[in-house]
């Protein structure tokens, strides 16, 4: 019996016949559906306990004292820290994101060294620490050849990299510009010393010139709590806030009064409100009395109308409502963090001082002992350091960056990033691949601030001394890095110097000894406090004399940079989580949108969505309009954080750089760089 | 023409003579019942990949030490279910070599003292999306889900599909389903995927 054709054709049909009673089809369909669910770059979920431990993020320029949520040992969320006096259970929305930014792809995930235009190589890390140790040891004994640009003016590791350039021979530690290099001059100018103090949570009237101290200025979390103390549940608000500036921002959008100031003239506003207050009968036992009385006199509300288009019944309400307080504190500042003169600074102080309430609402910090020996921070900031650099007066060879973003986060942005290109060798200590990262000869990854151990001591508008301590809540950072500090510490071994530490921990500890603080106690999300120095200021009248008069120019709009604090700051990107909280009215595709009042924009000849340039000096950005009558008259607001050309696909190439178009110009009086009251030409393209 | 056609039509005839001869529907019998065959006991063996533990632990042995189940199979302070023993746990006995099974000096000289977790075969994994709590399943039986396997001295093959990558024994969506409708427990989708 053969097997023919048709015989097979049989077995055939009864084989499929027969499969049809057996799982092979329906099993390998269940199996395959599934197979198609697990795609190799689907994320998978990490096992194991949930626990919950204090951390501090220095994701957001104060510091923020959090609670990290972990499962199997790694971050997963961020929440408050209840018990942390300071925080009390809040959280910024850049901390926030924090663990979601620990796995960015934006992170340096190991040392990379440039090996051309924009080409990294990765390298070990006894080859990187191998070559930083060669760069600085050629300089090493040569006075202004080796700088460091440093964005952390809380953490103890400003004392480690300056003790580190002492040792090498140089002076040339740079801070990025902030309020509290500005305030601290300003506290000069008035006759005191240290860094000044707010006391939010003790005032019952709060005027906020320029400073937005409920989303960026400050610690922002720590003045939200003390604002929403003030606003019980079911009970009248028992302290006003009133926000002066130049739009109407999460600060005034809050505030029972909005008053619109254009950046130029906060210094005039502020004198305008001594005179009102004076002629109501203000006065203060300062020796320059006199001399201040006089100069407030010229600022009357009629100036003060042409300076600002504030009417005088406004500026009258607003001197009455101080004068009603009993603990009224009147805080000034830029309304972006930076670029404001120390005039601006000493006129919105001496309105504290004119009160009496120098001592109560506003105070003064003790200098802090240091851990590590050396000189501190110079006396010009980093703008004013590469400005030097672009014109040869400054010509180093090596450069440290550490915590900083020059490339982005200066005025005139774009000539600061070429000024770093006259520096030889550049070597950044960056968690993130930013701008600056990416100019650099050298890339060091950082840990991100759950991965290392870090300190915040007295975050600028702190009422009292304060320091927080942070300690890794992972056991291994997720890249391959390694603490800055413990890096330089381990260079300044190789290259013979002694700064009597050999790990950021060991700094830390010492530090906190110095403070008297328990380290063990910080490490696990408390706080040390101190007290305030006292002490008595002037009203800065010589300073104030040269406030120069506010120049209203036809052809130019005044800028104002607007901050957003969910949207980053100057040493970080947006979060991508974060990107989602843009309006389409401050982004839409890829245009930025800029902002002014329809009154503005009639005389500028612009209308909404119009797409204008925005132009200053050298630099130039590109943007659409937006009507917005929360912007003062003459006044263009732009969003800052946008037009990163670094960082990961979420935040590349969105909008533009604000930063490009702000102008420095030179403060009288003062020697200080100013960029606050830049202004504008705003044509249609 | 017509003589042709009747040599043809012969051959037919003579082809199906010959077709009767193959048995009729016997081949058809043979292809059902080997499929049949190879459906039920050839693909299961194809279908799963066989593997072993990384380190042969013995719950007997554990067990005839006086240690109970919940000794190492805990429920945390939070409710949640701690499932295997990390590192930590093992190395309060087993830090070092204790005894003198090779497979505890494979534990401790591989993992334990490697600071490395052991990466055990879970044979009723569950997918990421779904949520599974123990807490709330502590009243069934273990075994109604879970190998028995308190008593053993070498852990049970781990079978591993080819095409899902799941355990043979990862519970499929139905059995969850039938014992909560069995149990008068909602089957609302939000109950197991949050």
């Amino acid at each position: 019996m053969g097997l023919d054709r048709r015989g097979f054709v049989k077995i055939v049909v009864g084989g499929v016949a027969g499969t049809l009673f057996t799982p092979v089809i329906w099993k390998s369909l269940d199996d395959v559906s599934i197979w198609s669910q697990n795609w190799p770059w689907i994320p998978r979920l990490n096992t194991g306990e949930v626990k919950a431990k204090a951390a501090l993020s220095k994701l957001c320029p104060a510091g923020c004292a959090v609670k990290v949520k972990t499962v199997g040992g790694l971050p997963f969320a961020v929440a408050g820290n209840t018990a942390n006096p300071m925080s009390k259970g809040g959280v910024c929305p850049v901390c926030a994101a924090g663990a979601q930014l620990m796995y960015s792809p934006a992170r340096v995930k190991s040392p990379l060294k440039k090996v051309g235009e924009g080409k990294f190589e990765a390298i070990k890390w006894e080859d990187a620490e191998a070559l930083l140790v060669e760069k600085l040891g050629v300089l090493k004994g040569q006075a202004g050849k080796i700088a460091a640009i440093s964005g952390d003016e809380t953490g103890t590791a400003g004392e480690v990299i300056s003790g580190l350039l002492g040792g090498l021979g140089n002076a040339g530690y740079y801070m990025m510009p902030s309020e509290k290099f500005v305030a601290e001059k300003g506290v000069k100018l008035m006759g005191g010393s240290g860094q000044p103090g707010f006391d939010i949570a003790g005032a019952d009237l709060v005027l906020m010139i320029g400073a937005d101290a409920l989303d960026s200025w400050g610690p922002t979390v720590a003045n939200q709590k003390a604002f929403a103390a003030t606003r019980p549940t079911g009970a009248a608000a028992t302290a006003k806030f009133v926000y002066a500036g130049p739009v109407l921002n999460h600060t005034a959008a809050v505030s029972d009064k909005f008053l619109p100031v254009p950046p130029q003239a906060t210094a005039a506003f502020a004198l305008g409100l001594a005179n009102l207050l004076i002629g109501a009968g203000a006065v203060s036992s300062a020796s320059d009395f006199a001399e201040y009385k006089a100069l407030a006199a010229k600022h009357t509300v009629e100036e003060v109308e042409k300076a600002t288009g504030l009417k005088a019944e406004s500026m009258k309400e607003l001197a009455a409502l101080i004068r009603a307080a009993k603990a009224p504190l009147v805080i000034a500042g830029a309304s972006f963090g930076q670029g404001a003169g120390a005039l601006d600074f000493v006129a919105g102080a001496s309105l504290n001082v004119l009160l009496g309430r120098v001592g109560g609402g506003m105070t003064l910090l003790p200098a802090a002992p240091r851990a590590v020996g050396g000189v501190g921070a110079s006396d010009k900031d980093a703008a004013s350091f590469l400005a030097e650099v672009s014109t040869g007066k400054a010509a180093p060879g090596a450069l440290i960056v550490y915590a900083a973003n020059p490339a982005y986060a200066l005025p005139q942005a774009d000539d600061m990033a070429k000024a770093l290109g006259n520096i030889a060798f550049k070597v950044s200590f960056s968690t993130y691949m930013d701008e600056t990262a990416a100019l650099c000869d050298l890339i060091l990854p950082a840990p991100h601030p759950f991965e290392r151990y870090d300190d915040v001591l007295n975050p600028y508008g702190v009422a009292k001394p304060t320091y927080l301590v942070g300690a890794p809540v992972v056991k291994k950072p997720v890249m391959d890095c390694k603490d800055p500090v413990d890096v330089l510490l381990g260079a300044a071994g190789k290259l013979g110097l002694t700064l009597g530490f050999e790990t950021y921990a060991d700094v830390i500890k010492a530090k906190a000894k110095a403070l008297g603080a328990d380290f063990d106690a910080l490490a696990a999300g408390g706080i040390w406090n101190g007290e305030p120095k006292g002490g008595a200021l002037n009203l800065g009248a010589s300073a104030l004399a040269k406030v120069a008069p506010v120049t209203l120019d036809s052809k130019t709009l005044a800028l104002a940079p607007m901050s957003n604090q969910a949207y980053g700051s100057a040493t970080l990107a947006t979060p991508p989580a974060n990107l989602l909280a843009v309006r389409n009215t401050e982004l839409l595709g890829k245009d930025l949108f800029v902002q002014m009042s329809a009154d503005t924009a009639k005389k500028a000849g612009v209308a909404e969505g119009a797409k204008v340039k925005l132009s200053a000096g050298k630099g130039e950005m590109k943007a659409r309009v937006h009507l917005n009558e929360g912007v003062a008259p003459g006044t263009v607001a732009v969003l800052m954080g946008f037009g990163r050309s670094a960082w990961d696909e979420f935040t590349k190439g969105k909008g533009d750089n604000v930063y490009k178009i702000l102008t420095v110009s030179d403060e009288a009086g003062t020697g200080l760089k100013v960029w606050a009251g830049s202004t504008v030409t705003v044509a249609k393209i | 023409m017509d003589q042709k056609l009747q040599e043809l039509w012969g051959e037919v005839m003579e082809e199906k003579k010959q077709c009767k001869g193959c048995g009729g529907a016997l081949p058809f019998l043979i292809g059902f019942v080997a499929a049949v065959i190879a459906g039920w006991v050839l693909f299961p063996n194809l279908l799963y990949s066989k593997k072993v533990q990384p380190v042969r632990f013995s719950h007997k042995i554990h067990q005839e030490q006086g240690m109970e189940c919940d000794s190492c199979h805990a429920f945390r302070d939070d409710g949640s279910y701690a499932g295997l023993p990390k590192n930590e746990k093992c190395q309060e006995c087993h830090a070092d070599v204790v005894g003198s099974d090779p497979a505890e000096k494979v534990y401790v000289e591989q993992y334990g003292q490697k600071g490395k977790e052991v990466p055990w075969l879970i044979y009723q994994k569950q997918p990421d999306n779904v949520f599974f709590s123990h807490n709330a399943h502590k009243e069934i039986e273990c075994g109604k889900c879970h190998l028995d396997v308190g008593k053993t001295d070498t852990p049970p093959v781990y079978y591993e599909n080819r095409l899902s990558g799941y355990s043979k024994q990862t519970m499929k969506m139905w059995q969850c389903e039938r014992c909560h409708a069995e149990k008068a427990v909602s089957n609302a989708c939000h109950v197991c995927h949050k």
